[in-house]
């Protein structure tokens, strides 16, 4: 045997987790989005950047399928996950989104306990076979979340009695566990402190190595320091798709120039 | 793209920046023509004078220094917005040292007017320095007008100030040659024209960085060079 010639492929590539094509979304007879077609990489941080109103969340909703929940929203064209079309009348959503994860600007969790927060997806997608299952599910997750040593000796106390930052991270252990392979967020640290926020970056950061994350954020140091790929989006169209250093020291689009270095667009 | 930002006391900021490297630019520009005629006209009193103003150019450089750091630290700059403070930063870091070069040809011009002149030595010197005055006037209006087509144009004009040096290095050379009565002025001189020489290539620094400013990247072709003969490193025995 001999090493095969490397016949110039990129080393670096990461595999293709979600790929939309030609995607549009009306809300009524509005255009919110229009014609995008981008490919999100595995195991990587995508951010969604662009001014309010520009559909950066509207499209990422359509990536769980949040927006069926819409009466009046109509999502065309094609979004595959491993090159699935997760529009398929076969697919149902309730399982999609164990697999494509969310985490929502406001840290929304149950009014449960700590211990129930995490472990009511699991027992409804029947994830743990046992109590020791769900218990261990339950600390993998509170501790994928970086937040296992601050709540583990109050595990039954009520999830809303936390503080905002450690509210927040609660939601992302519970995001992850159902084991997802997609990770969704939704401004995730606009309600949160500096503290908090660079706690939630750096588990971001962590959640990259399993997961492929896609954040919308209106913060552009945010997405400047947590991602490695960032789309703008303006007015329903992805301008411009690029790694996050170009993006931010030379991007290739005037809008997309005027919008981060604080220009009106 | 739109040219004001939202916040209009970033564009200040950067004005103000931007100002203060052209003020600057046009001391350093006076360095060189001033210098260069003290030695021609063997003026120690103007000689004088570029050595006391090299520490208004000095000056110049840690404030422009010191904008660009609260520019970074308070303004987050980002594409064009970021690539100006940097440019800044190295383009006033190009000029002081063209102003220490003058500097340097004043110092040794007030050494040289007590010796013996070097006959046609110093027109050359002169003509030399003000070449390069003009490249540099030449790329601080490629700078402010954002135009990289003048800068790459300085680029390509480095190379006669290069020849230039070469042939006055041979020229000294002989003359020390001829006589060693010659060999202290004539090395003054010698340094005069290395550093002259060196102020092309900050020049085309700066030309580089305008480059970078407006299309994002560097030159990516150095500059074309002959295969062309170094005299410092073939001297005839």
């Amino acid at each position: 045997m001999y090493d095969a010639p490397n016949l110039g492929a990129k080393v670096d590539q990461k595999a293709i987790k979600i790929s939309a094509k030609n995607c549009q979304v009306y809300y009524g007879d509005t255009h919110a989005i229009k014609d995008v077609d981008i490919e999100i990489e595995d195991k990587t941080v995508t951010a969604f950047i662009g001014p309010s109103g520009c559909g950066k969340s509207t499209f990422l909703r359509c990536l769980n399928r949040m927006n069926d929940t819409i009466d009046i929203c109509r999502v065309e064209g094609d979004i595959l996950l491993d090159g699935e079309d997760i529009y398929d009348k076969k697919v149902d959503p309730v399982q999609l989104r164990a697999k494509v994860g969310m985490v929502f600007q406001k840290p929304n969790p149950f009014p449960k306990s700590i211990y129930d927060n995490i472990a009511y997806g699991p027992r409804i997608h029947g994830l743990a076979r046992n109590k020791a299952d769900l218990d261990e599910i339950v600390e993998k997750s509170l501790r994928r979340g970086a937040i296992w040593d601050e709540v583990k000796d109050r595990l039954h106390s009520p999830g809303t009695g936390l503080s905002g930052g450690q509210q927040q991270r609660l939601c992302i252990a519970r995001a992850v566990a159902t084991e997802p392979e997609v990770l969704l967020m939704d401004e995730p640290c606009s309600a949160l402190d500096p503290i908090a926020t660079a706690q939630v970056e750096e588990l971001i950061d962590e959640l990259r190595t399993q997961y492929s994350v896609v954040i919308v954020t209106h913060s552009m140091q945010q997405a400047a320091r947590v991602s490695q790929k960032t789309a703008f989006f303006h007015l329903g169209n992805l301008v411009e798709y690029d790694d996050t250093g170009t993006i931010f020291t030379n991007p290739r689009d005037e809008r997309t120039e005027s919008y981060i270095t604080g220009r009106i667009g | 793209m739109n040219d004001r930002h939202i916040v209009s006391a970033f564009d200040a900021d950067l004005e103000k920046v931007q100002a203060h490297i052209m003020k600057m630019g046009g001391l350093v520009e006076e360095a060189i023509l001033d210098a260069s005629k003290s030695l021609k006209n063997r003026d120690e009193e103007l000689a004088e004078q570029v050595r006391n103003n090299d520490k208004a150019i000095d000056a110049l450089e840690e404030l422009i220094n010191d904008e660009c750091i609260k520019l970074i630290a308070l303004r987050a700059p980002a594409a064009i917005d970021l690539r100006v403070a940097l440019s800044v930063l190295k383009i006033a870091g190009n000029l002081e040292r063209i102003g220490d070069y003058a500097k340097n040809m004043a110092k040794r011009t007030s050494v040289l007017v007590h010796m013996a002149p070097v006959e046609g030595a110093r027109g050359a010197l002169r003509r030399m320095a003000r070449e390069v005055q003009l490249m540099l006037k030449d790329a601080l209006d490629a700078y402010i007008q954002r135009d990289a087509e003048l800068a790459r144009d300085i680029l390509e004009r480095d190379r006669d100030i290069d020849q230039m040096y070469n042939a006055l290095f041979r020229e000294f050379l002989t003359f020390m040659m001829e006589d060693p009565r010659y060999i202290t002025p004539c090395m003054h001189l010698h340094f005069i024209a290395k550093n002259t020489e060196r102020m092309g290539d900050h020049v085309t620094s700066i030309a580089e960085q305008v480059i970078y400013l407006v299309t994002g990247e560097l030159p990516d072709d150095t500059r074309p060079r002959e295969d062309h003969y170094d005299p410092a490193l073939s001297v005839e025995k």
